[in-house]
């Protein structure tokens, strides 16, 4: 039981026998950093920089324009909704794949990953065949005057629909580790369903779970595919950051256009800095389920 | 408070695990259920607990139908071979969790929780560690902790699925002799599943020898022990020798198996009246027993002889016996069963 936890604890020794001679290794580095270097630095950089080319002032302008501004809020209120449904059904699955034995459960599990292997883009057409105008509920819709594609909603859909594997993916190895034990023990000591969720089940999964969210939350910030289909584009209402940004860019508007964007870029590495905080926490968490 | 369970069945897919299982246990007692694995043990404790539903019969608490109770409303106290303790609180948490998801109105105040947590961690000389987290104990004490936990909301009835199953040797030893007395203090009726024959024989009052889903026997430990009802219930507690074909023959052969245990056996020089003629191969010394193994002369197959190392010591220098030597082997006590009918497959 310990040796799953000293794998992750602590990193693997290499063996003599299977190091390569000090050249590969050097080479292999090497490569692996310019790679990383043209690739991610690069931009990364490039994005600050084209943003403050014209200086702060255009750059702060370019953030504080309705537009922008607008832009902003709705990346925010779609993220702001997305995430925690996203959460509820992210727990739920994994609940019920983890915990639970019945008819289906492989399918509920591929289907969980279904929008990990189908395009954005065409998860985006989907909701737009299926609630808009020429769609199956297009009509019903347009009579109860319930906007869903080129409107919020639509936005939070695609959102929800494109982020909802993070929170499930990442609950389900742990809580399958994990086993029922726990639950069953606090059962036998006289915890109602609610106090077994609130007490011992989601306690025993925190890390995992903030982990799954910080993901969550970067994707439907960045999310352009499925958002862009749906959205409309319709300047200062149906816009999202990536929208507005990919926008300003068409008209040549560059300096606007990487303001903005480096908003994203800022986010990203804030994810990145949050994300292996809570891995560390992740990887001690499971090492002591399994102690 | 005592358990009685009346015609308990219940299957997994194909596999039936309880077949028609009925038993009473009276208030105070301490009960082992003995079987190899997959015998439906511990299905059996996990249906007197709650946490399993039989697919028919009854489990009753105190002649009260139990069978449709939700577990909290059981009042039952269960610990998990694997401890089940809860690794994000610490010990005193673990233990003080069975009163603190009380509905308000009967739950404790903190300071008598305090109090009562503070004296069951006594109990169990683990005082000072109640701030601790379970990965920081050792598997002994981790051991102890979920006992005292599920002793802290007072059950009526202690179920213990493998207990011990866990933990090294000299640790588990310890623990059985502790569990013994715990139970004589608190004289809460206990049911504790087990594999190992000796556990069972040294802590319970009484032992369910259980296989392939039904009750083989149902006794005091020496009475299971000294009179097996069943071949199953007689290789399972101990080594057994078999004489097929009804050697040896203290009295007529009648062509039924006979089963010897080693301590039983006696080696002697020259033939006698239902003594097996055998060649000495070795002996192992293992602390203060030697185990015999003998070749048998007519159909080669093995004996095994069991006598304490000074009375082999003895033989040894009186018979003058080493690897090769021609002896005669006489049983003090064979047993045979009325039907034949023990499968080799359930062995294990």
């Amino acid at each position: 039981m310990s040796a799953v936890g000293a794998i992750v604890a602590a990193p693997p020794r290499v063996s003599d026998a299977t190091t390569e001679p000090a050249w590969v290794r050097r080479a292999l580095i090497a490569v692996a950093l310019a790679f990383l270097g043209l690739f991610l630095f690069v931009p990364l950089v490039a994005v600050f920089a084209e943003a403050l080319k014209k200086g702060v002032d255009v750059y702060l302008a370019a953030i504080v324009e309705p537009d922008a501004l607008a832009a902003i809020r709705l990346t925010l209120v779609a993220a702001a909704i997305s995430v925690p449904l996203n959460c509820v059904f992210g727990v739920a699955a994994a609940w019920a794949i983890a915990k639970f034995d019945f008819r289906g459960k492989n399918l509920l599990l591929t289907l969980i990953d279904l929008p990990f292997s189908v395009s954005p883009v065409i998860a985006g057409l989907i909701f737009v065949l299926v609630f808009g105008l020429q769609g199956w509920f297009g009509e019903w819709l347009r009579d109860h005057d319930v906007k869903i594609i080129f409107a919020l909603p639509g936005i939070v859909i695609a959102t929800i629909f494109i982020t909802f594997p993070f929170v499930a993916r990442e609950l389900i190895p742990l809580m399958q580790t994990q086993g029922i034990e726990q639950e069953e023990a606090a059962r036998v000591l006289g915890a109602s369903g609610w106090q077994i969720v609130r007490r011992v089940t989601l306690p025993n999964v925190r890390w995992a779970l903030l982990y799954g969210v910080i993901l969550c939350n970067a994707r439907a910030m960045g999310e352009f595919g499925a958002v862009s289909v749906v959205s409309g584009h319709i300047r200062g209402q149906t816009n999202t950051m990536p929208l507005h940004i990919e926008i300003l860019y068409n008209e040549y508007q560059f300096a606007a256009a990487f303001a903005v964007a480096s908003l994203l870029a800022g986010l990203a590495l804030l994810t990145l800095v949050l994300k292996i905080v809570v891995e560390r926490r992740v990887a001690a968490q499971a090492s002591g389920a399994t102690r | 408070m005592s358990i009685e369970v009346r015609h308990l069945f219940k299957r997994f897919g194909a596999t039936v695990v309880c077949d028609d299982l009925s038993l009473d246990i009276p208030a105070g007692q301490l009960v082992a259920l003995l079987g190899p694995s997959g015998s439906g043990k511990t299905t059996l404790l996990r249906i007197i607990a709650g946490l399993e539903v039989p697919d028919s019969g009854s489990v009753l608490f105190h002649g009260e139908d139990a069978t449709d109770a939700d577990v909290r409303e059981r009042r039952v106290g269960f610990v998990f071979q694997h401890y089940a303790l809860f690794g994000h609180m610490t010990i005193f948490e673990n233990v003080a969790f069975g009163l603190r998801v009380r509905p308000k109105a009967v739950r404790p105040d903190d300071e008598e929780i305090r109090a009562r947590v503070a004296r069951l961690l006594e109990l169990v000389q683990l005082g000072p560690l109640g701030d601790r987290y379970p990965h920081q104990l050792s598997g002994g004490q981790r051991q102890r902790i979920a006992l005292v936990r599920a002793l802290a909301v007072e059950p009526r009835v202690l179920l213990l699925d493998e207990p011990f199953g866990a933990l090294d040797a000299r640790v588990r030893k310890e623990l059985r002799r502790w569990l013994r007395r715990l139970h004589d203090e608190m004289q809460v009726t206990s049911v504790f599943v087990t594999h190992d024959q000796e556990e069972a024989m040294e802590v319970a009052d009484r032992i369910v020898v259980m296989n392939q889903g039904r009750i083989e026997q149902d006794g005091a430990p020496d009475e299971v022990y000294d009179h097996p009802a069943t071949p199953f219930v007689l290789q399972f507690l101990g080594d057994v020798n078999l004489f097929r074909g009804g050697t040896p023959t203290p009295g007529a052969a009648d062509g039924r198996t006979a089963y010897v245990r080693p301590h039983e056996l006696e080696v002697v020089a020259e033939a006698e009246a239902g003594s097996v003629p055998v060649t000495f191969a070795q002996a192992l010394t293992i602390g203060p027993n030697t185990r015999l193994e003998f070749r048998r002369s007519d159909d080669q197959s093995y004996v095994d002889v069991e006598m304490s190392r000074a009375q082999w010591l003895a033989l040894r220098d009186r018979l003058g016996l080493k690897p090769g030597t021609r002896v005669h082997l006489l049983p003090r006590k064979v047993t045979r069963f009325a039907s034949e009918d023990v499968d080799p497959a359930a062995m294990i």
